[in-house]
């Protein structure tokens, strides 16, 4: 991870000498999210025209971000919003609507410089204002934002400066804002009227300034998109001037796999999302198609609840963590689809630290087998299960009934056998075990998120979100408590990583967690298509794009 | 005959009544949260709890319940947790996919069924027992077995028919998806109805009075055996519509029945309780058309 060359038009060398006295002047990095072009980038003409469809495995329940929670809802309308800023090829923060912009030393004072030729999808011009009215919109309680306001921080003021310089204060610095706005599947930038005129409507058929406008949902079915014929705003790292070169892009919802496979390979669609992990060998083999591969932005686990017998001895977690055979589990989740994980976070997401591989504890049964003893556990009726003060090891672990749980809790539950603990398996669907696992029904789960920043430590490690949240472990440590709100608190990159690099130690060491595996994604591309980029946070750039 | 089609409708109030009710106790004494399911991995325990609040989710459920009643009885059935769009809005646009596949499977199935049906018990020994054999394995195939047999076969293999989406081309392999369990069914009890009044004496003296056997089988035995079968077809239209269900997630039609499972995985209460109130609607009015047609048929029913 090296600092990026650019601030918007600022280089380095302008920073070192001197900033802007009482501004510090933010240096954005490169990221360990990056983008994969599609299809070789050919010399020669990009053919105009044309159209693509892809097929997803759901349907967003709306594309207003603002209001939404699915992921699939933002993928699809970062093609119809854009960000204050972008992330290249080499995974380095730049300009996009926003042409520059400064964060105060004390990292609550945000200030954009705007581009001065944007224009929404209904003509209404792009600037301050209209920033300003889509923060307010998503900081407004009437608006229930479900993801959008937790995005944006503790916020204070939104303030216009002048027609394209807009002012946004916090009441306390919050780092991950960074990525956040340039994610705009839900800070997105909308027209302010359009949304006016819409109302409640305005979750089906959004304005936004992206290169391609929302055409119509056909709901159940289809979401069409048709190229934005004034854009001319697009990252300066795509390379591409003016409108893009598809004109229709299509996202279709195809539930099924079997359906959704077949109809990919009788080409009824272009592009195939969410591909199942054996399917992808026989698309690599034949050659026909591009096989776009990357580690999502998410991690697999096991969980412990610490409140819960056998587990709120430390030394039995500590034990357990031993026993388990990574890359078995890996197998037989996914077929080997991914790698093994050892942190909380994914090798592509910001502040990953490569050392957790060697830092954390490796399968070793032995081991693990010691441990136990040295914490009063042993087999004395010979019954293969070890017992303590007379009551059997034995404990329910708790998922969704996904397959890849299911496989991977099996390999565990086999682990565990071997070294005299008996785990039972339970599965539910995914609200009731939300529900259970809040309410500490269940002493241990397999879980997993898909997330991009590394905040989210804070939703799943914080003490606040136990009963309410996504502390399932229902862990509560000052210390981590402490490491989390430093960390979002740090704006400094370098002070940061330091941050994350020891709380992903310390979440090792005290041992609530059980990270397993960190997928990987593959989309397939029917080889009609040119200069697409596949962006590590799992969706496609079409802009610059062109079809046969 | 009036009286008892006034009967019939005044009783569909309790009916759906009973109905809401039932759906709300069970949605709502299920565990889990609707918010919390619509924000995903993406939430904070405060922003969960302050969208419950604002979605009046943490009031007592009785005061919920008699909101949601005073509400329908105006024609509002409240908006969905996830969208945030009428949820009458949502339902309309894709109950006629639902009702175009069950309805077309529905006629399907009783063209089928009685043709086979008669043709069996009308026949030889050796047609009857190909005709049952094919009407066992009806039966005896799941949805998204021969779903996907068929997509694989004739969207795939021989590229037919298209694999997913809507359009009459897109109709033909649902249709006969979701249409062979319940022309089977349709089939073998035909059948039965058939060979038990081709037994009876009236039906001896219609061969004596000199009538062809075609006459005899469609004017005069036909019409007695239907009785049985009309209840049938009308008990087979709840089995369709619930068959809908898988068969629209195989074939992904924008239909109602795929609907209600992600709005039941999501606990998305007023999308669930709109889904089951409509659907519960329909599979009474058509029960109640099967039991007008059967008073129809059936003069001795009338006059009960």
């Amino acid at each position: 991870m090296e600092p990026g060359m650019f601030i918007g038009k600022w280089n380095r060398r302008q920073l070192l000498m001197g900033g802007a006295g009482a501004m510090t002047v933010f240096l954005p990095f490169a990221s360990a999210a990056r983008a994969t072009p599609v299809g070789e980038a050919e010399t020669g003409t990009p053919k105009d025209g044309g159209e693509w469809t892809v097929g997803m495995l759901e349907e967003p329940d709306t594309l207003d971000g603002h209001k939404g929670g699915t992921r699939v809802g933002g993928d699809i309308m970062r093609n119809v919003v854009d960000g204050l800023m972008a992330k290249d090829h080499d995974g380095n923060y730049v300009p996009a609507l926003a042409e520059s912009w400064e964060v105060s030393e004390d990292g609550k004072t945000w200030t954009f410089k705007l581009r001065k030729d944007v224009t929404f999808h209904d003509g209404t011009p792009f600037n301050a204002e209209a920033v300003k009215f889509n923060f307010d919109r998503i900081l407004d309680p009437a608006t229930k934002s479900a993801v959008a306001i937790g995005q944006l921080g503790p916020a204070d003021t939104t303030t216009v400066i002048d027609e394209f310089t807009f002012e946004y204060k916090l009441k306390e610095p919050f780092a991950p804002l960074y990525l956040n706005l340039t994610d705009c599947g839900f800070t997105s930038m909308f027209s302010p009227t359009a949304v006016a005129a819409a109302g409640d409507d305005f979750g089906r058929k959004p304005v936004g300034t992206g290169p391609f406008m929302v055409e119509e949902w056909i709901q159940g079915d289809r979401i069409v998109l048709k190229r934005n014929p004034n854009y001319n705003w697009a990252p300066a790292f795509l390379g591409h001037t003016g409108q893009a070169n598809i004109e229709t892009l299509t996202f279709r919802s195809i539930i099924e796999d079997a359906s959704r496979i077949a109809a990919f390979d009788a080409g009824e669609i272009d592009q195939l999302r969410s591909a199942p992990p054996s399917e992808i060998s026989r698309y690599d083999e034949s050659g026909d198609y591009w096989v776009i591969k990357n580690l999502a932005q998410s991690v697999q686990t096991f969980e412990f609840n610490v409140t819960l017998a056998p587990f709120d001895d430390l030394a039995v977690r500590q034990a357990l963590m031993y026993a388990v055979d990574k890359q078995s589990v890996l197998e037989a989740a996914v077929d080997g689809v991914g790698v093994v994980a050892n942190s909380f976070l994914s090798p592509t997401m910001d502040y990953f630290w490569p050392g957790m591989d060697d830092y954390a504890p490796k399968f070793d049964p032995a081991k693990a087998s010691e441990l136990l003893a040295a914490a009063g556990w042993a087999d004395s009726d010979g019954d293969g299960i070890l017992e303590k003060d007379g009551v059997k090891f034995s404990f329910g672990a708790f998922m969704m009934s996904i397959e890849q749980f299911t496989n991977a809790a099996q390999v565990i539950q086999s682990n565990f056998k071997d070294i005299g603990v008996e785990m039972t398996i339970g599965t539910a669907e995914i609200a009731t075990v939300i529900s259970e696992l809040q309410q500490s029904k269940h002493q241990a789960d397999v879980f997993g998120y898909i997330y991009a920043e590394p905040d989210i430590a804070f939703l799943w490690f914080h003490s606040s979100q136990i009963g309410n949240g996504l502390n399932f472990p229902h862990i509560a440590d000052p210390k981590l408590d402490e490491l989390i709100v430093t960390g979002r608190q740090t704006v400094d990159i370098t002070a940061r990583a330091a941050i994350y690099e020891e709380m992903q130690k310390y979440v090792n060491d005290i041992a609530f967690w059980i990270p397993l595996w960190t997928p990987e994604n593959a989309d397939i591309f029917n080889k009609r298509i040119h200069n697409a980029s596949y962006h590590s946070n799992g969706f496609t750039i079409y802009t610059a794009a062109w079809v046969d | 005959m009036g009286r008892y089609v006034l009967r019939r409708v005044v009783l569909i109030i309790p009916v759906l009544f009973g109905v809401s009710l039932f759906t709300f106790l069970m949605i709502h004494l299920v565990p889990g949260d609707p918010v919390r399911v619509m924000m995903g991995t993406s939430g904070s325990a405060e922003d969960a709890e302050r969208i419950r609040n604002e979605l009046g989710l943490n009031d007592p459920l009785h005061q919920q319940f008699i909101r949601y009643i005073g509400h329908v009885l105006q024609g509002d059935f409240g908006n969905s947790i996830r969208s945030g769009q009428p949820v009458l809005r949502e339902i309309s646009e894709r109950l006629p996919s639902t009702l175009e596949l069950t309805g077309v499977a529905m006629a399907t199935a009783v063209v089928v069924g009685l043709t086979l049906g008669v043709a069996a018990a009308a026949s030889g020994p050796r047609a009857d027992a190909a005709i049952m054999a094919f009407a066992l394995l009806g039966i005896s195939m799941p949805y998204f077995w021969s779903g996907i047999l068929l997509i694989l076969l004739f969207g795939l293999k021989l590229d037919w028919f298209p694999i997913a989406g809507t359009g009459p081309m897109a109709l033909v392999l649902p249709t006969i998806t979701l249409a062979m369990p319940a022309s089977a069914v349709l089939a073998r009890m035909t059948r039965s109805s058939m060979l038990e009044v081709l037994n009876q004496d009236f039906v001896r003296t219609a061969r004596a009075k000199g009538l062809r056997e075609r006459v005899v089988v469609i004017r005069h035995v036909l019409k007695n055996a239907l009785i049985p079968v009309v209840t049938i077809i009308g008990l087979q239209a709840g089995t369709l519509l619930a068959g809908a269900v898988i068969v629209e997630s195989v074939f992904s039609r924008p239909g109602l029945g795929r609907y209600t499972v992600t709005a039941i995985q999501a606990r998305d209460f007023p999308q669930v309780q709109g889904i089951v109130l409509v659907s519960a609607a329909v599979y009474v009015f058509v029960n109640l058309t099967v039991d007008l047609l059967y008073a129809f048929i059936d003069p001795r029913i009338r006059y009960q």
